[in-house]
């Protein structure tokens, strides 16, 4: 297994959060932990129905809480002992963040607004066209308009796939 | 009851007929195509096609995904032996001596091993299921609340420690996943947790959705906020699998079998970890050590036939306890619920015939991925070069249609969004997504089974630990947990090495 693991490509031993970043996630978490632990705690107990209160709803999702509290304090102390009090906030190098928000936006608006208020098709035309568009727009003027159309058409043919394949081939409902 | 061989021949009857074999043979072409393009994964691929599987029998239904499943790790291989990228995080060990022999104009000849090897694989994988899921599922009949809680959480320990390099971010993942299962009416008094009020969340968190929103959302953001990948073209000669290459490395191909298989069968490692003990063993032992990385034969066909053999190993503790051995078993077990199907020990006593059916399905599906080895290597080519920004759109398309599909409420897009922008978040601070997924997955059987095990003792919590099963569950969990403590795991490893 050593072997495996000194050689493994594996996200959390290539590249590993920065202890502030690690600092920051474990105060989120312990916080969730918390407010799992209240939460659960305020359910009620159904004591008058199992004459015991261990069939209580809170039971179980209150101990995952305890849970995730003590091991986001282990995560928030080692962050400590590797110097997560100490650094100071660094810039992710990870990624663009632009590219990474224009997806995220461009994927929000299409399953949270476009669909079910647009017919699907053309709903996921739009979206396929716009995004195609959005993230080739940096390749330059040269062939732009070309490329505007091929978006276009490839989003087209989404929307009419998509249709065609599940609703009626497969038969099912779409948004 | 009908003895084995009977159930085998009527499990291939079963698959076979009714043109069976055409669903086999574009599922597995849509496996092989999605694991090959960098970003899409065998998970994400289990979870898309399980939409298109609503409206088809549970026979059929399973028999396409188990050919996406098996389809789309033996295509993380094609990317990563052209382009140095692996399809699937399941073909990354593959790079490191696939790309090299590509580079030295053996493309071909690498893409042979990696057939051969994956065929294998499977095939070993699967004689092992054949083999022991009948009588191990006969043995978790045993099984009581006490027992399949504990198993439920070491799937959580174990997974938690071994696949993603920080245990303690994949206990507090695994156990992230197993809250959010509680979300929604739970089962004794039909109290709706954490719902305030919405019926939508009263009705839980859809597992599907979920998982498309945290393998397919989250994919498609991490694909577009990345460098862009960069295609290097590689001659391809020719891509038949040699004999040669076979019985010189049998040693390799068995031992990898069955590391690949073990590793399946334990809960959520997945195809990833096989692949890495694979090839590390196979270096190991190796006598040509000083070849590994460079484009070694033996280290390729170790890392194959580890990642594929892995795949039937995953799918055991499926049918036998109803804990999935990775993240796309994982999706496999969420399909067959939702088609009727009830993946665990009973499944011995009620349909011990399914087991047999899902032996013949790897094996049809072992064969048409063969088949496709050996005929689709140019085409596919030409797929791995379609650029990101025109596929990623339309695999947020089937995402979305894939999380509506199973309940047509908007709501599961909802989730599916919020899912995918989590799950975005918890990869770039480097939480390992396969805990997540199996407490997601377990959360259910541990709710269930801690509940009734207390109630069952009247609140005593004895059994946990003094029944002789729970005993052993209890002691492998612990194990687990400790092993991922770095003095406890140097301690034992110094023992070893100590006369």
């Amino acid at each position: 297994m050593s072997e495996a693991e000194a050689e493994s490509p594996f996200e959390g031993e290539k590249a590993p959060a920065s202890p502030r970043a690690d600092l920051v996630t474990a105060a989120v978490l312990f916080a969730l932990g918390a407010a799992i632990v209240q939460q659960s705690f305020a359910m009620p107990r159904f004591v008058e129905q199992s004459g015991t209160g261990l069939t209580a709803p809170g039971i179980v999702p209150g101990f995952y809480g305890v849970v995730i509290a003590l091991l986001s304090l282990l995560l928030g102390l080692r962050a400590i002992g590797r110097g997560g009090w100490a650094a100071r906030g660094e810039a992710s190098t990870r990624g663009d963040g632009r590219r990474l928000a224009t997806a995220a936006a461009l994927g929000v608006l299409y399953a949270g607004v476009l669909v079910g208020r647009l017919p699907f098709w053309l709903a996921s035309a739009l979206f396929v066209a716009a995004f195609t568009t959005a993230f080739e727009w940096d390749q330059g003027p040269g062939g732009r308009v070309r490329r505007i159309v091929e978006a276009a058409a490839i989003g087209l043919a989404t929307g009419i796939a998509v249709m065609l394949v599940f609703e009626r081939l497969f038969l099912l409902r779409l948004p | 009851m009908t003895d084995p061989f009977t159930m085998l021949v009527g499990g291939f009857a079963h698959v076979l007929g009714g043109g069976a074999i055409w669903h086999a043979l574009w599922a597995v072409l849509v496996g092989i195509v999605i694991g090959a393009l960098p970003g899409l994964t065998a998970t994400m691929g289990v979870a898309l096609l399980t939409t298109l599987t609503f409206g088809m029998g549970p026979n059929v239904a399973m028999l396409v995904l188990v050919c996406v499943y098996v389809g789309a790790i033996y295509g993380g291989s094609r990317s990563a032996i052209l382009l140095n990228i692996p399809g699937t995080p399941a073909s990354a060990a593959s790079t490191l001596d696939g790309f090299p022999l590509a580079r030295q104009g053996l493309a071909g000849r690498a893409m042979g091993i990696s057939t051969s090897g994956s065929w294998l694989g499977t095939l070993f994988g699967t004689a092992i299921l054949a083999l022991f899921a009948p009588s191990f599922g006969e043995f978790a009949l045993q099984f009581g609340s006490y027992e399949m809680a504990w198993v439920a959480l070491f799937g959580i320990v174990i997974a938690g420690s071994l696949s993603g390099g920080d245990a303690l971010k994949g206990y507090i993942a695994g156990f992230l996943g197993l809250f959010v299962a509680t979300i929604g009416q739970e089962a004794n008094h039909a109290y709706a947790r954490f719902a305030y009020g919405s019926a939508d969340l009263a009705g839980g968190l859809g597992l599907l959705p979920v998982l498309v929103g945290v393998f397919g959302v989250a994919e498609v953001l991490s694909a577009m906020s990345g460098p862009a990948v960069k295609a290097v073209a590689s001659k391809i000669d020719s891509v038949i699998p040699r004999l040669a290459d076979v019985t010189q490395y049998w040693k390799t191909i068995l031992r990898s079998g069955a590391l690949g298989t073990f590793i399946g069968a334990m809960p959520g490692l997945g195809e990833d970890i096989a692949a890495w003990t694979s090839y590390a063993a196979a270096k190991r032992a190796s006598k040509e050590k000083e070849k590994f990385g460079r484009g070694s034969i033996e280290g390729l066909m170790a890392a194959e036939t580890g990642e594929s053999a892995c795949v039937p190993g995953a799918i055991i503790p499926v049918l036998t306890l109803a804990v999935p051995g990775s993240a796309p078993a994982a999706v496999l077990m969420a399909a067959m619920m939702i088609h009727g199907l009830n993946p665990g020990p009973m499944l011995a006593i009620t349909t011990p015939e399914f087991i047999y059916q899902i032996v013949a399905m790897l094996i049809v599906a072992d064969m048409v991925k063969m088949f496709y080895g050996l005929v689709l290597v140019r085409p596919l080519l030409w797929i791995l070069l379609i650029p990101r920004e025109r596929l990623m759109p339309i695999v947020f398309v089937l995402c979305t249609v894939g999380s509506f599909a199973i309940t047509s409420r908007l709501f599961d897009i909802w989730v599916m969004l919020g899912a995918g922008l989590v799950g975005f978040v918890l990869r770039q601070l480097r939480f390992p997504m396969a805990p997540l997924v199996l407490g997601i997955v377990l959360g259910d059987l541990l709710d269930k089974n801690l509940l009734r095990g207390l109630v069952l003792s009247g609140g005593d919590v004895t059994p946990f630990f003094t029944r002789p099963i729970s005993m052993g569950l209890c002691a492998l969990t612990l194990l687990a947990a400790l092993w991922s403590v770095p003095s406890f795991a140097m301690l034992f490893r110094r023992r070893r090495v100590a006369p």
